[in-house]
């Protein structure tokens, strides 16, 4: 007799605290996978069920939860968390209890767990195409804000690896934040930035104080035609916080609502249908979604998910996702994307510049990039 | 709020670090879990791998990196490239922590331990690590070498001066540049030329007293 018992898995994402506009996001991309799975006939005839927690930005609170889904109520696979800090927090858990955490989240690399997978950017599917284009279209002094945390160091440290190999280039200053600093904050960065005039600002400012930086930045009277920010974390959710001040800056990423493919076009229209306006889709929304398919293929292969049978139906595994067919590596858990870069414009969406046309292949363990050897990857659209 | 400025400046990884994709590494150890999950994580980190069970008596040309197993079923093998300074960087990979295998590992000359079971976190920071503290190493016993060889000279050179003071009754400056003017015309060493003067007079004294 078939298995009718319903599927459960963890959601855990913030909904509350600094992240909590990405982590909401996630949340409802990765519902809105679920009600689509469920809506076709679930996991042969299981009803896929998500139990969700509030982790509030917090990494111990992110911990306790995991060891919560994990022990009673007993799931075997988790989707969640978006900040470093937060999936290091869960990592030792997922492992003692060898369960599966999907991290639908861009980070600075340099992991590998046989527990996890890991569908965001590495850097070199994001900060080498960043690089290469402000270089080249702005100049490579570049002046480095972020939060005071392991992704923006590590992050700085790539950025500044790649700057350098640029003539004239200069590091000219390396700034700090904290997770929750307000307008105030920036001020004297602002004044900084005033004084040693960057050809532009790298930001890896995350959360609710990214738009406190590019209000500070539009209130200061800067140009972003002549000194743009660049970003790998300021997404059309942050944009939606800012006003108009994010107007004309960049960010690399490899999904922005504006894709106009048809994979993309009809999950927009489903999530309208499903969560009204109320969601901001960005590259860690789609993440959550194209993710949570990818576990439910690799369920409907083996029939469990118990982690022995279900990660070798993962590894390898292809998905026609929102920015373009993705596929899970089996060397290291990381996932082929397509690397796009987009300006801010006057809607609060990206006008995407430069395209991938095929999918770049993810290096989490990358200490050197170059410049140029993915400049073949990518198509110029506009500028 | 004062903006922090006490992280390192972008920019300056370590020759340690860059280097990993030029790594050539050796993994001795059995195909196991362990030796399997040593060699995946090597490569995803980028080393250049090759994988030898039970260890090769020579290693393959230009080895810098050796991973050794040393189990109790292999605490008595013995190698021409064990501990060299000039010889690779080798990682014990132990499953014991007896003082059995712990002595086996200072034989060896290990300069890090990797503990079985072996996670693919960590490996990254042993390498590393265990790659710049036998670069520092070899690079202070050469310096070593150079100065014992200069104290040695200076010995030798003073040596040769008292010499030369008491034979020609000349004082300390005179001898000295006398050293140095033969040195000179003879295209060596001040110490050379010193370490000749004292044989010379050794040869000269056989018999005296």
């Amino acid at each position: 007799m078939a298995n009718k018992d319903p599927v459960r898995v963890g959601v855990l994402y913030s909904k509350t605290g600094a992240t909590s506009t990405i982590g909401k996001s996630q949340l409802q991309g990765t519902l809105l996978a679920v009600d689509e799975i469920n809506e076709a006939g679930g996991l042969d005839g299981r009803e896929l069920v998500p139990v969700s927690y509030d982790a509030q930005s917090n990494p111990s609170t992110y911990a306790r939860l995991a060891e919560r889904l994990i022990v009673e109520d007993k799931v075997n696979v988790i989707f969640g968390c978006y900040m470093s800090s937060s999936r290091k927090a869960v990592l030792p858990l997922i492992e003692k209890w060898n369960k599966l955490l999907f991290y639908p989240t861009l980070y600075e690399g340099f992991e590998f767990s046989n527990n996890i997978i890991y569908t965001g950017a590495a850097p070199n599917q994001n900060s080498v195409q960043l690089a290469e284009f402000m270089t080249a279209n702005f100049g490579a002094r570049v002046y480095l804000v972020g939060s005071d945390y392991i992704y923006p160091y590590e992050s700085n440290r790539i950025m500044g690896e790649l700057v350098t190999q640029r003539q004239n280039s200069a590091i000219v200053a390396e700034r700090y934040v904290a997770l929750d600093a307000t307008e105030q904050d920036f001020e004297p960065i602002i004044e900084e930035i005033r004084n040693l005039r960057p050809d532009f600002i790298f930001s890896t400012v995350v959360g609710d104080s990214t738009a406190c930086l590019y209000r500070a930045y539009a209130q200061a009277g800067f140009n972003p035609k002549t000194m743009p920010i660049a970003s790998l974390t300021t997404s059309e959710a942050e944009v939606s916080q800012m006003g108009s001040a994010g107007t004309g800056h960049f960010t690399s990423a490899p999904y922005f609502q504006s894709i106009q493919s048809v994979a993309n076009l009809r999950c927009l229209d489903g999530l309208r249908r499903r969560a009204g306006e109320d969601c901001v889709p960005n590259l860690c929304w789609e993440a959550a979604y194209f993710q949570t398919h990818i576990f439910a293929n690799a369920f409907r292969q083996t029939g469990t998910d118990s982690l022995p049978q279900l990660i070798p139906n993962i590894l390898g595994s292809e998905y026609d996702a929102p920015q373009g067919r993705i596929r899970i590596d089996p060397n290291n858990h990381h996932t082929c994307l397509y690397p796009r870069l987009g300006v801010v414009n006057s809607k609060g969406q990206f006008t995407i510049v430069r395209e991938a046309s095929r999918p770049v292949y993810p290096d989490p363990y990358m200490v050197t990039h170059s410049m140029g050897d993915w400049a073949a990857e990518l198509s110029s659209l506009e500028l | 709020m004062e903006p922090d400025s006490d992280h390192a400046k972008p920019g300056l990884t370590s020759a340690q670090l860059k280097n990993l994709r030029q790594l050539r590494v050796v993994v001795c150890h059995p195909d196991d879990a362990d030796g399997q999950q040593l060699i995946q994580q090597l490569r995803r980190i980028g080393c250049h791998v090759q994988a030898f069970w039970p260890p090769l008596p020579q290693l393959p040309e230009l080895t810098e990196v050796v991973f050794l197993a040393v189990r109790p079923d292999s605490i008595s093998m013995s190698f021409d490239w064990f501990g060299g300074d000039e010889g690779p960087t080798i990682i014990a990979v132990v499953n014991y922590e007896n003082p059995t295998i712990v002595e086996t590992v200072l034989r060896v000359g290990a300069k890090a331990t990797l503990p079985s079971p072996v996670r693919s976190f960590g490996l990254l920071s042993v390498l590393v690590v265990a790659r710049q503290v036998h670069s520092d190493l070899k690079q202070q016993k050469r310096q070593l070498r150079k100065l014992g060889g200069k104290v040695l000279g200076v010995r030798r050179v003073e040596e040769a001066k008292n010499i030369l003071m008491r034979s020609r009754g000349i004082s300390e400056t005179v001898a000295y540049n006398l050293l140095r003017d033969q040195a000179m015309s003879k295209r060596l060493s001040v110490e050379e030329v010193a370490l000749a003067i004292v044989s010379a007079n050794e040869i000269m004294s056989i018999g005296k007293q």
